[in-house]
């Protein structure tokens, strides 16, 4: 049956509640411009990010290269180009890993409950507990530093809370008409999981996920300053961040630019977490 | 929205308390810095770089272990502060036969340890046989290999001690045979790996061999030298305060040292510069420049008998090939790495040992030359169908070597098209890497350990403690022999020289610059002299304003 109203849905109310907000929509096309430009890096960035001009050390913004370079001659810009590819990559990526063992996590505690769910919730508790700086500081010690592997490490850190939000979502949703009016048909389990319970925690999800992306690039970044991060000459926002903070007082263009960028992709995404939060569920405002 | 405004009130409300913070921190800054005091306390602040490995002079292997040691250990002869020849330590006197191989140490019957027991000459036999020990596996052992029958010893040919060159005829008569003449005998003994170790505390934790027991906490150690230690803080600091038992204990002035081990170069830039350093053990690439300009008095670039080079590991399957290793040193361009990188005035190194200080000048070159490193790299079956495997750089952390490996890494990338990761490990874990041989290539420092090209040569001797590449040449250890029995010294050189084009040619390690050092000292600090070796004893300095 065709539609013959046009009734206002979750979605389209939610989007129009996000246009009104001025600060989320900012961040969003900031996000979104920052994005393209990261795809469109290798045809955009001036130099090559290891392309060392050795005779032009540490000199300030000028025409030839518009944010300076670094001690041994390379384009900050450029350089900062090719690290925000990393640092949304691995931002993005890591968010997916996390989502996938959190929403899964989540869901099947949720809606099995009983002692399954107080073991799969347990060690969820037991996990938290672990300091998880150290355990990537582990799995890096271990098995060698790729970037396939921090993704990996910090998506399995990350899911921890994703699964706590879902399962109490789905907690909640167990017990609902739908489902039971599914369960009473013999929809099997897994159907139900995936077709009924996971479209309804969606909301908690996006936003959820959105303000982990933030958090898990300020994480690779913390690795970065650590000295454990992407491999040099490769570069990311928080290796050139801390080779910034090294060199502050002689060249300052090669702290400030990149944080700058830096805070205000954190921003960005936080605002417009933010605001899909206050749009996706009017509630809790 | 209203969370939002919450969020901004909350913001800004810290705001408020940092800089009230600030304020409160701003406001004790008037108080005087340890430096400004150090005057009326003689306590002397030293900048020394990385953590020390352990504090056992038959162990260590490093610089920032040899200035800790200094101060609580003293050989039978110490350094002139000008680097004008040797002083009486624990000997008080010496005599040398005429055909040089044998020396006789007359003890200083003063020469105390530092729980009031006299240094005898059978403490120096017992030291001697513990380095000398084939189970303690000291890497510096090779020092005393000037010893009659010592090298025999250390290898296990021979099971007995008494057949080695060193008697104690008495407490305070030590005989010294060598088995050649050595016309830098003398300078061995003021390294650390031929000073003294005390046998009761020794062998209280431990059997004469064993590799570091406790002995060397504070609270533990017994030295003879001008000062005693008192405490360690790992990644901080060690204190080493005057040790009242000390024979010249007079000619001391200075009441306690504090040497700060840090592996961040700014931290303790800053550390300097706000007066509380006297001596900064490293000025910042970055900054060498600016220094000299507006610190011109403090800021200190002197000639230094040290080499900077990489080390390449030759038991490795894609370095086994030297035409392998030719093209990566023909790919490096050392006056660049010199003027752009390093820039502290150092000198491109083309061959291991420095030229000049001791009338020494190898004829080695080694060529820029991208053309032929290409070249030598297609010969060794690599081109651009069978790429080279991807190897590594390691390198201890410190800013100023990764820029190095950086530019390195660089050029290889421009004239041979290879890919090659940077690896960064601490002091302890890369020593620890190198020993065994886990690396492909490292960059490595070798300072000269007394001020004669032996000093670098005989360190790649097959199987040398030190030289960690896996490279062994008969040819070579040859060479170095027949240079150790060499009478005249225009013979010794001729024999060092070949041995310097065997290296060079053979490239177990990469030669890139000659060291100089590059440091501040504070003006307060009186009596520091450059010398070549960077050595300066502490019973010589003073404070004064």
């Amino acid at each position: 049956m065709n539609e013959l109203v046009s009734t206002s849905n979750l979605w389209r109310d939610a989007l129009r509640r996000l246009k009104a907000n001025r600060l989320a929509l900012a961040g969003a096309i900031f996000v979104f411009v920052l994005i393209l430009l990261a795809l469109l890096t290798p045809f955009i960035a001036p130099y090559e990010y290891d392309f060392q001009n050795r005779g032009l050390s540490s000199s300030g913004p000028s025409l030839n290269h518009w944010l300076g370079t670094d001690y041994l001659g390379r384009d900050l810009l450029t350089r900062m180009l090719y690290g925000s590819r990393i640092s949304l990559l691995v931002g993005f990526v890591a968010t997916f890993v996390a989502l996938i063992i959190g929403v899964s996590w989540g869901t099947v505690a949720g809606y099995l409950g009983g002692r399954v769910d107080s073991l799969m919730m347990r060690i969820v508790d037991a996990l938290y507990g672990i300091p998880f700086i150290i355990l990537i500081i582990l799995l890096m010690v271990v098995f060698g530093r790729n970037l396939v592997l921090m993704f990996l490490a910090i998506g399995a850190v990350e899911w921890l809370t994703m699964a706590r939000i879902v399962r109490a979502q789905v907690t909640s949703l167990r017990r609902t008409e739908f489902v039971l009016a599914a369960q009473a048909m013999g929809v099997s389990s897994i159907s139900i999981m995936t077709r009924h319970l996971f479209p309804n925690t969606l909301g908690p999800v996006i936003v959820y996920a959105t303000l982990t992306v933030p958090q898990v690039m300020l994480l690779e970044a913390f690795l970065s300053f650590l000295g454990l991060g992407v491999q040099a000459p490769m570069s990311s926002w928080g290796l050139l961040i801390r080779d910034g903070a090294v060199s502050m007082e002689e060249s300052w263009w090669l702290l400030v630019f990149p944080a700058t960028v830096f805070s205000i992709t954190l921003f960005s995404l936080n605002f417009l977490g933010d605001g899909l939060r206050d749009a996706l569920d009017p509630r809790s405002n | 929205m209203k969370n939002l405004k919450l969020k901004i009130f909350s913001i800004s409300r810290t705001l408020v308390v940092f800089l009230l913070f600030n304020i409160l921190i701003l406001s004790c800054g008037q108080r005087s810095t340890p430096v400004e005091d150090s005057i009326q306390d003689q306590v002397l602040y030293l900048g020394n770089g990385t953590e020390p490995q352990d504090l056992d002079p038959h162990i260590v292997t490093g610089v920032p272990e040899h200035k800790v040691l200094l101060s609580l250990l003293e050989g039978l002869v110490v350094s002139h502060p000008e680097g004008k020849g040797y002083l009486p330590g624990v000997a008080k006197k010496w005599e040398i036969s005429d055909d040089g191989k044998e020396y006789l140490f007359y003890l200083n019957e003063n020469a105390k340890w530092s729980n009031g027991a006299r240094v005898t000459a059978e403490d120096f036999v017992y030291s001697w046989k513990r380095i000398l020990l084939p189970t303690t596996a000291a890497q510096y052992a090779y020092m005393l290999y000037v010893l009659e029958n010592a090298e025999d010893f250390n290898k296990g040919k021979i099971q007995d001690f008494s057949k080695v060159g060193v008697k104690a005829i008495n407490d305070s008569t030590l005989k010294v045979t060598l088995r050649n003449s050595t016309p830098y005998f003398l300078s061995l003994l003021v390294h650390y790996s031929t000073w003294p170790v005390y046998k009761p505390i020794i062998e209280k934790f431990g059997e004469i061999d064993s590799r570091g027991t406790e002995w060397t906490r504070p609270g533990n150690f017994i030295g003879n030298g001008p000062y005693v230690l008192e405490e360690w803080k790992l990644n901080d600091v060690i204190i080493v305060k005057k040790n009242p038992y000390y024979w010249d204990k007079d000619t001391v002035s200075i009441k306690e040292i504090r040497f700060f081990a840090s592996d961040n170069e700014t931290s303790e830039d800053l550390r300097y510069r706000s007066g509380m350093l006297h001596y900064l053990n490293t000025i910042k690439v970055t900054k060498i420049q600016s220094y000299k300009e507006s610190y011109p008095k403090q800021t200190r670039i002197e000639p230094y008998y040290g080499t900077y080079y990489y080390r390449i590991n030759v038991t490795k399957d894609e370095l086994k090939d030297k035409k392998v290793r030719q093209a990566l040193s023909h790919a490096i361009n050392r006056k660049e790495i010199v003027e752009k990188v390093s820039r502290g005035e150092q000198i491109p190194a083309f061959s291991f040992t420095p030229p000049d200080p001791v009338n020494f000048y190898p004829s080695t070159q080694i060529e820029f030359n991208p053309k032929k490193a290409r070249k030598l790299f297609k010969e060794a079956g690599f081109s651009e169908s069978k790429k080279f495997p991807k190897i590594e750089i390691l390198y201890n952390t410190s800013e100023g070597h990764q820029k190095i490996a950086e530019a390195i890494q660089a050029m290889w990338k421009e004239n041979l098209n290879i890919d090659v990761e940077l690896v960064n490990v601490d002091w302890k874990t890369y020593l620890d890497r190198q020993k065994n041989l886990d690396f492909y290539i490292s960059r490595a420092g070798w300072i000269g350990d007394y001020p004669d090209p032996n000093s670098f040569l005989d360190m790649m001797l097959s199987g040398g403690g030190n030289n960690q590449t896996g490279w062994s040449n008969l040819e070579y250890d040859n060479l170095i022999r027949k240079a150790a029995e060499a009478t005249s010294t225009e013979e010794r050189y001729k024999y060092f020289d070949k041995a310097e084009h065997i290296l060079i040619d053979e490239l177990p390690l990469i030669p890139i610059y000659t060291y100089t050092r590059v440091y501040m000292l504070h003006p307060y600090v009186k009596g520091w002299h450059p010398t070549i070796l960077d050595t300066h004893p502490y019973q010589f300095l003073s404070l004064e304003p």
